[in-house]
């Protein structure tokens, strides 16, 4: 009993890590596969996201439904910033790195002007289970599940669906998709709404255990865009969840025998050994060997 | 004559003799400028040039070379800590200052050389730089920010955690202590060397090679050149220079704190090479310190609304003038005869 707990202990610790990585990638990792941009302001949507959660949660709105309402409103905003700036920046990358990091100072600043240093957070929902001598949150677990089936969710959608398919068609060849009709401005659009709605819905789960600040998007920024680099941008889907379960790996330990800090500083030098092995991250890895696999099928 | 020619090339903006009288009449200018101000307004015109360095480190990095870093002000940061934590341990000696830069420099190398071997010859995608270099900023500052205490002292030297590390030794050359005037009169040269060497480094036969990586990597390779280690120079460079305005700001206010390596100033030099324009050495100059200029003023009228400013300045640069608004505005001037520097090149994508 004694050894099982510590298991499910480590189990879970390595699955919140795992999960925590997930959420803070999976809308910067949607809109760098699809469209090769890197949003810079991925952080400040995270921020956007947690701040309507927190807005909403102190009108009354049940918990439950914030982070979907975040996920409309960041989605919404996302939207609008793609139509309004960052479409001029297709095939310029490091154009729209900049542009974008020119938005994301923008919007840390404005919310601290608008809504000054802090807002007041919102309570943990939920209990907390035991196993043996240790306890699990119940909102952990619940956040885990949730990020799982998002992917689940993200796959269907771009498997199983028209949008799906237009996506990928624009990803591999936009010229060629244009010319069969698909409205790409229209599928690009989406895109990045959809890579920003994700944003704002992780930042709002992530809303009940961090403070609310103007630049508490910082905090995500470095272990989203580790994740993304090691991840790569072929195989967005297989890139997120392989390289946020190998990251977990290397965080978990580290970061629970030498702190969170040094948990972050390991997680950079992973990501710098693994493009010296890998330049084009696991995702570039895993398509290979899915290609392979289905040659031979 | 090479010497002479190297100078003169025409891989920045002007080149004509005109361009050189103006540009010896605006030294002069800084060299007699003292005389009509107090050593308080030096010292501000100093702090304004003392950023220069970095900015055009990034400039050769990102507009010559085309490798964007976000993580110019780590190298700064390395810098600045490290030449006061030598200095600080060697106070009363004159070799003391010396040993601090030069240590300074040679952490920011290091660091360079380790990061960069691993980021270039793995042959990772463009936008793969600027964002581990950014996580390499974000992840110094944490470090710094959490040394507070007495256990985080090296020597006699405490970190000092978000407070920073203060009572930093200014600069030193035998009994020549440099501050007040004598630290403007340093600063200015060191930055004028620093523009004239890179100008010439532009339009060497290395800066030739890096232009062709810029332009076309696979074809500047199958030319022959080794991209990787020349873009691993460049970084490297472009870092001991950052490293130089670390050491020049530390020397200047004779403190430092993790904030100097934070997300916001780490923007800073970004937004200097994108509005003067990346691919002029002169134009960077020009706009760094006319925006540090800028941010001082604004930030005495109200910091809250600096960033908020430099943001939408950035944004707006990025989309009506993405060359950069001096270059843009030296393209407009009427010029006559050879060369015609930077016109009818086609702008590369950002």
């Amino acid at each position: 009993m004694e050894i099982f707990a510590t298991l499910v202990s480590i189990l879970y610790q390595f699955a919140t890590n795992g999960a925590f990585l997930l959420l803070s990638a999976l809308g910067l990792i949607v809109i760098l596969g699809m469209m090769n941009i890197i949003n810079l302001a991925h952080g400040e949507l995270m921020m956007m996201g947690a701040y309507a959660a927190t807005i909403a949660y102190h009108h009354g709105l049940p918990f439950l439904f914030c982070p979907f309402l975040a996920f409309f409103v960041v989605g919404a905003f996302g939207a609008l910033i793609e139509r309004t700036i960052v479409c001029r920046f297709y095939g310029r990358e490091l154009g729209a790195l900049v542009v974008t990091w020119g938005i994301s100072l923008i919007l840390s600043q404005g919310t601290l002007m608008l809504f000054g240093p802090f807002l007041p957070s919102i309570p943990i929902p939920g209990g907390s289970v035991g196993v043996g001598q240790y306890s699990f949150s119940t909102y952990w677990l619940v956040v885990i599940a949730l990020s799982w089936a998002l992917v689940l969710g993200l796959w269907a959608l771009y498997n199983r669906t028209l949008f799906g398919l237009q996506a990928r068609a624009v990803m591999q060849n936009a010229a060629m998709a244009k010319a069969l009709g698909v409205d790409i401005n229209v599928i690009y659009m989406l895109t990045f709404a959809l890579g920003a709605g994700l944003a704002g819905f992780s930042g709002a789960l992530f809303a009940p255990t961090v403070s609310i600040a103007p630049f508490m998007g910082q905090q995500f920024v470095a272990p989203a865009f580790i994740t993304v680099v090691v991840g790569g941008a072929t195989n967005v889907i297989a890139g997120a969840v392989g390289s946020s379960l190998l990251l977990s790996l290397v965080k978990t330990p580290i970061g629970f025998a030498m702190g969170a800090f040094l948990g972050t500083v390991a997680l950079l030098l992973a990501a710098l050994v693994i493009i010296r092995l890998m330049p084009n991250g696991l995702s570039a890895v895993i398509q290979r060997w899915l290609d392979r696999r289905n040659r031979f099928a | 004559m090479r010497f002479l020619r190297l100078l003169t090339g025409r891989e920045d903006i002007g080149g004509s003799g005109l361009f050189w009288a103006v540009f010896v009449i605006v030294c002069l200018f800084f060299l007699a400028y003292p005389l009509e101000i107090t050593e308080f307004e030096a010292s501000n015109v100093a702090f304004y040039l003392l950023n220069v360095p970095m900015a055009l480190g990034l400039s050769l990095l990102w507009g010559y070379c085309g490798v964007l870093s976000f993580g110019q002000v780590a190298y700064f940061g390395i810098a600045g800590y490290i030449y006061g934590i030598i200095a600080g341990n060697m106070i009363g000696d004159p070799v003391g200052p010396l040993a601090g830069s030069a240590g300074g420099l040679a952490a920011c190398a290091l660091v360079a050389t380790i990061f960069g071997y691993f980021v270039f010859y793995g042959r990772v995608q463009s936008w793969i730089v600027p964002i581990l270099t950014l996580v390499l900023t974000l992840l110094l500052e944490t470090f710094l920010g959490q040394t507070a205490g007495y256990q985080w002292r090296v020597g006699s030297v405490q970190l000092g955690g978000y407070n920073g590390m203060t009572g930093i030794p200014s600069f030193q050359l035998g009994d020549t202590v440099f501050i007040g005037y004598a630290f403007y009169y340093y600063v200015l040269v060191v930055v004028v060397v620093t523009y004239l060497a890179l100008r010439m480094l532009a339009n060497s036969r290395h800066g030739k090679a890096m232009l062709a990586i810029r332009e076309d990597a696979v074809r500047a390779e199958l030319l022959g050149y080794d991209i990787r280690a020349r873009q691993l120079a460049v970084f490297v460079v472009a870092a001991v220079l950052a490293g130089v305005s670390g050491l020049l700001y530390v020397q200047w206010g004779n403190y430092i704190t993790p904030s100097q390596v934070g997300l916001l100033q780490a923007s800073l030099p970004v937004v200097w090479a994108a509005v003067g324009g990346r691919e002029s050495l002169l134009a960077v100059a020009i706009a760094t310190y006319v925006l540090n200029w800028l941010t001082y003023t604004l930030s005495s009228a109200g910091y809250q609304y600096a960033l908020v400013i430099i943001g939408a300045l950035l944004v707006a640069v990025m989309l009506f003038f993405p060359d950069g608004i001096v270059v843009t505005l030296a393209r407009a001037l009427p010029r006559r005869g050879l060369p015609l520097p930077l016109v009818g090149r086609k702008s590369g994508g950002a």
